[in-house]
């Protein structure tokens, strides 16, 4: 290559560059510097300190809490919806094109359908209990309930794209490994716990990281479900940010947000190059 | 006879269909039945009782359906005409430079990709009011363009990287410049990839609420005139807007099917 032609390739790349890096990198960036300002002082931890009132620690227990019971969840069926696409059957087109629908559906339409579902009064999914002689119940009664209603809105919404890259990853390995597996006797459960599993090790990384950002990041849905209570990080910065005249104690929020997904990152990116 | 193994295997695909299409019933439903079956009832009916287009009707009448469905539109195309204007040269860019470049570039744009919304979002406002950007279709399709961009120009590589070089010489030899062999050579062979992208871009504007609720919550887009009714009460009325929201999504999802894969999904990192 040139060297004019190699300048002007990075001139290319310029505009997103740039676009990256004001709307995204500076405003995170001042977020954090805000969260130690207060009108009438800079670096102190006031607005974090001033947050443990304000159910801090909960909010971080919940956001972790849904973080891990949905991934947990998504994974889960994931794996054998990704199971069953792999194998052949007569309407395998359809089932997979109406397993993608939730993954187009937005965020406040599944939260529009699951208020209606999961309403004390006037709930499908009480109606559907009585119709099959179950007790019906108030499905937002205890914090398990809470935690229990968002983890499975949300699965709903998320599985498809799980099921999606651990699909992509599966396609990678070759058939002959499962092939003289099962020669050499291992059965179906073995084969998926021996092959499938370490192969798709990268896959699920990645997964891992794109739906575990998402979940510390889930809002709308919450914010629907439940309003601020439970409170979750994200609807606390923003009940702050809505309801306060000072945007501090949301940059706080916001902060310790930010910090509990790089954390996030930098772990799961560990154990995928931790060959 | 069927196997057992079959057998289970049409059981689990039936009921994951079942509770897959569950939720978008309970939707046409609410919109579509009248009321007193639906939410004025203890028990709702689980099956249309009956038919009615009063729901929708009233709710076009007495909320302005027009608004926020026009604001949707335009911020969803703004978004994807940006995505694709800066992506393709950046993919372009991103294709030629030495690889150890451009994985500090990838890195980069991975990295703006998971930074929370609620946390740019808020400087974002800030910085809007001064520049009188906030609550405008303008402001909120340059903040929605943080959550596609990444994507788009993963995309955009994967469709500019399957043409010959040799074409490219070709063009250059000719005597086209490098824009114009970018625009007038590349991007008509890389179309399927770039309508993909640009139709990605948009039902990803179309159905996003973190930067809309927290930049335009005076002139809202759709979601959160969904969000804002909901809260308010009126079921009816979110309904109505949640299946102008949904109708379009379902079809762009059929047609998208194909470019729905896991390679373009974990945003190039695979493998």
């Amino acid at each position: 290559m040139k060297w004019q032609e190699k300048y002007t390739t990075a001139l290319f790349i310029l505009p997103a560059v740039a676009y990256i890096v004001y709307f995204s990198f500076f405003p995170a960036a001042s977020a954090v510097f805000g969260s130690f300002q207060t009108p009438v002082s800079h670096f102190v931890l006031t607005n974090y300190l001033g947050l443990l009132n304000f159910g801090l620690p909960y909010a971080i227990m919940n956001t972790i809490v849904i973080t891990a019971g949905a991934l947990a969840l998504q994974f889960g069926l994931a794996f054998v919806v990704a199971l069953i696409l792999r194998t052949q059957f007569k309407g395998k087109g359809i089932f997979s094109t109406i397993f993608l629908i939730p993954f187009g559906i937005a965020t406040v339409v599944a939260a529009f359908s699951f208020t209606n579902i999961f309403a004390t009064t006037g709930g499908y999914a009480n109606s559907l209990l009585r119709v099959l002689g179950l007790h019906t119940m108030n499905w937002f009664s205890n914090w398990w309930l809470d935690m229990f209603t968002v983890i499975l809105s949300d699965s709903w919404k998320n599985t498809p794209i799980v099921t999606l890259i651990l699909l992509a990853g599966m396609s990678t390995i070759p058939e002959d490994i499962y092939h003289a597996a099962s020669v050499d006797g291992a059965g179906a459960f073995r084969r998926f716990l021996y092959i499938t599993l370490p192969n798709l090790r990268n896959y699920i990384a990645i997964a891992l990281i794109i739906r575990g950002v998402s979940e510390f990041n889930i809002f709308a849905l919450p914010l629907i479900l439940l309003g601020y209570r439970p409170v979750l990080l994200t609807t606390l910065t923003y009940q702050f940010y809505s309801t306060t005249a000072s945007v501090y104690y949301s940059y706080a929020s916001a902060t310790i947000l930010l910090c509990f997904i790089l954390v996030f990152f930098v772990v799961t990116m560990k154990l995928r190059s931790n060959e | 006879m069927m196997k057992l193994s079959k057998l289970l295997l049409y059981f689990t695909a039936v009921l994951a269909i079942l509770i897959v299409l569950f939720p978008i019933y309970i939707l046409f439903l609410i919109a579509f039945t009248p009321v007193k079956y639906t939410i004025d009832s203890v028990y709702p009916i689980l099956y249309p009782a009956g038919f009615t287009l009063a729901n929708l009707v009233t709710a076009v009448e007495s909320f302005g359906l027009e608004g926020p469905t026009i604001r949707s539109i335009e911020t969803a195309t703004l978004v994807g005409l940006i995505a694709i204007g800066i992506g393709l040269p950046a993919a372009y860019g991103l294709n030629r430079l030495p690889r150890n470049t451009s994985g500090i570039l990838t890195a980069m744009l991975f990295l703006a990709n998971m930074l929370p919304a609620i946390v740019v979002a808020i400087p974002i406002s800030a910085e809007f009011i001064s520049f009188h950007l906030y609550g405008s279709v303008v402001g909120l399709a340059l903040a929605q363009e943080l959550v596609v961009l990444p994507l788009t120009i993963f995309i955009l590589q994967g469709a500019l990287s399957s043409i010959p070089r040799d074409l490219e010489y070709q063009a250059r030899i000719d005597g086209a410049g490098l824009l114009k062999t970018i625009y007038t050579v590349l991007a008509p062979l890389a179309k399927a990839g770039i309508v993909a992208a640009f139709l990605l871009s948009w039902m990803i504007s179309w159905d996003e609420f973190t930067f809309a609720v927290i930049l335009n919550p005076a002139n809202p887009t759709l979601p959160i005139v969904i969000y804002i009714n909901l809260f308010r009460g009126n079921i009816l009325a979110s309904s109505a807007f949640a299946l102008i929201l949904t109708i379009p999504v379902i079809i762009l999802t059929a047609a998208l099917q194909k470019y729905l894969k896991g390679e373009y999904l974990t945003a190039g990192m695979g493998g």
